[in-house]
């Protein structure tokens, strides 16, 4: 134990370099300014903007479009005069939307006849603000026809609810998950949950990836630096060899995934985490109602499941660092695992593992990284036995892979197994 | 005197390769026994197998009354290795390097202590052990690495070409460091193709060519043998 202990510290120190570390800080600012400019952004498409109105029309119904513009977060800067003229007026300054009621607007739509309000939308770039602005605009004219086509119906059927006349069919949501049932939409449902859980897939992908390749790095800079045979010669335990470079290596990759996905989280947040809590907290109930949630235990299998990922990871990286000669093979060699998380990662993001072909099910779920992925939706509509199937499937991985690394490093493969590019050379 | 090692009948194959077979050679207590021989010729494998790097697929190695196939443990107790291409962490301290080593050695810190003392005055690197490995040159990393092997006092030192690479200067120092050690009861059991070396160095040497021992004995007892004036000769002629 104090070997191991030993060995485990030195490994920790070797990983957590200086290089290792500038990196680390690195995306971290990096991140920080990415972060900086989306929320500004953000900010600016949130504040009050400034937008050019010319009301050639001057009726009620004009005045009382202006007026919700100004309420709906718009500065107005009125034109007046020829609108050949005010939209090239708009174009040299530094406004980017137009909007023009012309003239005769307000007597066409009390008599409701057809009638438009036309906007100009001055392109300077692509920004969240510009498409806003315009969807702002679009929203207010919809509130606006649904008031004029009201007012009409009033006037031509009066003893109808015109709000009736205009949707006689009302729609009652329910969503069943198994054997049970509540009222909802399965929209807002998914929605929710995605928004939930979208960072989750991430998080996974960055912990197996950081951990396999600081593992197969660690053993491929013990023989880039020859010190591998010297280390396996002094009085320690081969096992407590590799556990000491696969624990090394989990604490150091866990570490740089959480620094990772705490910059990740800062520079992609478009979204208020207090909307997505408001609206989990508006479906709370229903969720609650059809199970999809998750409890202490399904945490607990959770964990299970993402610590046996690791160590799979772990393991097979470890095998993969025994291969490589020097730490740019590490490099390499660590590639094709780094695609192989990925299949999972953007099957969990964009498809339904339950609705593929069997083949391709199969495929999928023959990756052990691909178990934590689904384990969630598998906990929260209770596909309990593809949970438990994965656990166990991981389990076994876990153990062949763990007895064929001690293996390779109590025998003499740990020095001689090489990638075979060349003819084998032996150092007699 | 009882043998400190004892090989019998040593056979290493590599798939269809053959690198040893079947040598045999004992080592005293505070002998140097060399083996020489050209590249390829089986001196690395021999030495890697007794410092439980790889296993045998024939014979029989014992070290201090231990078999190796059942006893590794002890042969890591002690036995020191230094390999051929032996490196240094180089992002550790000399110092932090000799300190990490010594504490597998050690039962407690303060042993852990006298070892790295010792290593401190065989190296003679003084300051530069505050340096960190990464920036020393092949000759200090060597002396690094030898001081690290023989700091805490093994029964046997495997060195398997430890000079080489190093130029004149250095080679003499490493030399008459290997020749002190001996006089403190360490056995030392070394390879080298330089065989002039090794007639320096060894109190015994064995002619190893294709993975066979071709004689064994005292340097100048094979110069007689042979009638040679040195072991370069002696090998040409043990080989034809």
């Amino acid at each position: 134990m104090k070997n191991f202990s030993h060995l485990l510290i030195k490994e920790i120190k070797e990983l957590l370099n200086k290089q290792l570390l500038i990196s680390l800080v690195f995306i971290l600012v990096i991140f920080n300014f990415i972060g900086n400019i989306t929320r500004t952004e953000m900010k600016k498409a949130m504040a009050k903007q400034k937008i050019a109105v010319l009301d050639l029309d001057r009726s009620e119904i004009s005045r009382n479009i202006i007026g919700a513009l100004n309420l709906a977060r718009f500065i107005i800067e009125e034109k007046t005069g020829d609108k050949e003229k005010v939209v090239e007026e708009v174009r040299n300054s530094n406004l980017d939307l137009l909007v023009v009621i012309p003239a005769g607007f307000g007597q066409l739509a009390s008599s409701f006849q057809p009638t438009e309000v036309e906007t100009y939308s001055f392109l300077k770039g692509v920004s969240i603000s510009g498409r806003t602005k315009t969807e702002l605009v679009k929203a207010l004219l919809n509130s606006t026809n649904d008031y004029l086509s009201n007012e009409y119906l009033k006037k031509k059927i009066p003893e109808a609810d015109p709000k009736l006349l205009k949707a006689p069919i009302k729609s009652r949501e329910f969503v069943v998950v198994k054997d049970k049932q509540a009222e909802g939409s399965s929209a807002a449902i998914i929605g929710a949950l995605t928004a939930q859980n979208f960072i989750l897939p991430v998080i996974l992908m960055m912990i197996i990836m950081y951990s396999a390749q600081m593992v197969i790095t660690a053993i491929a800079m013990e023989k880039q630096n020859k010190t591998l045979e010297t280390l396996l010669t002094v009085p320690v335990s081969r096992g407590a060899i590799v556990m000491a470079k696969m624990l090394a290596a989990a604490v150091v990759g866990l570490l740089s995934a959480a620094i990772y996905m705490y910059g990740f989280r800062n520079a992609f947040n478009f979204t208020d985490m207090d909307d997505i809590s408001r609206a989990l907290g508006g479906l709370a109930p229903v969720l609650k109602q059809l199970g999809l949630t998750v409890n202490t235990q399904g945490y607990i299998l959770f964990g299970i499941s993402l610590f046996l990922t690791i160590l799979c990871a772990l393991a097979l990286a470890t095998i993969l660092g025994v291969l490589a000669e020097d730490y740019r093979t590490a490099q390499s060699l660590s590639v094709p695992l780094v695609f192989i998380v990925m299949v999972p990662y953007f099957i969990s993001l964009f498809a339904d593992i339950n609705t593929m072909s069997l083949p391709a099910k199969i495929l999928v779920l023959a990756i052990p990284f691909s178990h934590p992925f689904f384990a969630m939706q598998n906990i929260m509509f209770g596909h309990m036995n593809m949970l438990w199937l994965g656990i166990v499937y991981n389990f076994l991985f876990v153990v062949v892979l763990l007895w064929w690394t001690t293996r390779i490093f109590a025998t003499d493969r740990v020095l001689t197994m090489k990638l075979k590019w060349r003819k084998k050379k032996v150092v007699l | 005197m009882a043998p400190v090692l004892e090989v019998e009948g040593l056979k290493k194959r590599y798939g269809s390769l053959e690198a040893l077979k079947g040598i045999s050679f004992k080592v005293e207590e505070g002998e140097i026994f060399g083996l020489i021989g050209p590249n390829g010729a089986g001196k690395t494998t021999t030495l890697r197998i007794i410092s439980t790097l790889l296993t045998p697929t024939d014979g029989r190695v014992t070290f201090l009354g231990f078999d190796l196939k059942k006893n590794p443990e002890k042969f890591r107790e002690r036995i020191s290795y230094l390999p051929e291409e032996a490196g240094a962490y180089r992002n550790m301290k000399g110092i932090d390097y000799l300190n990490f080593m010594a504490k597998f050695y050690a039962p407690d810190e303060a042993e852990a202590k006298k070892y790295v003392e010792r290593a401190i005055a065989i190296s003679g690197l003084g300051e530069r052990l505050k340096d960190k490995a990464g920036t020393y040159s092949k000759g200090m990393t060597r002396k690094l690495l030898l001081a690290r092997a023989l700091m805490t006092k093994p029964a046997m030192a495997i060195l398997d070409e430890p000079t080489s690479g190093l130029d004149v200067i250095n080679s003499l120092e490493v030399r008459e460091m290997i020749k002190g050690f001996t006089r403190e009861g360490v056995s030392v059991l070394l390879s080298s193709h330089n065989m002039l070396e090794v007639e320096f160095l060894s109190d015994r040497v064995a002619l190893i060519d294709r993975g066979v021992i071709l004689d064994a004995g005292t340097p100048q007892t094979l110069k007689e043998k042979y009638q040679a004036a040195n072991l370069e000769i002696v090998f040409r002629r043990a080989v034809q």
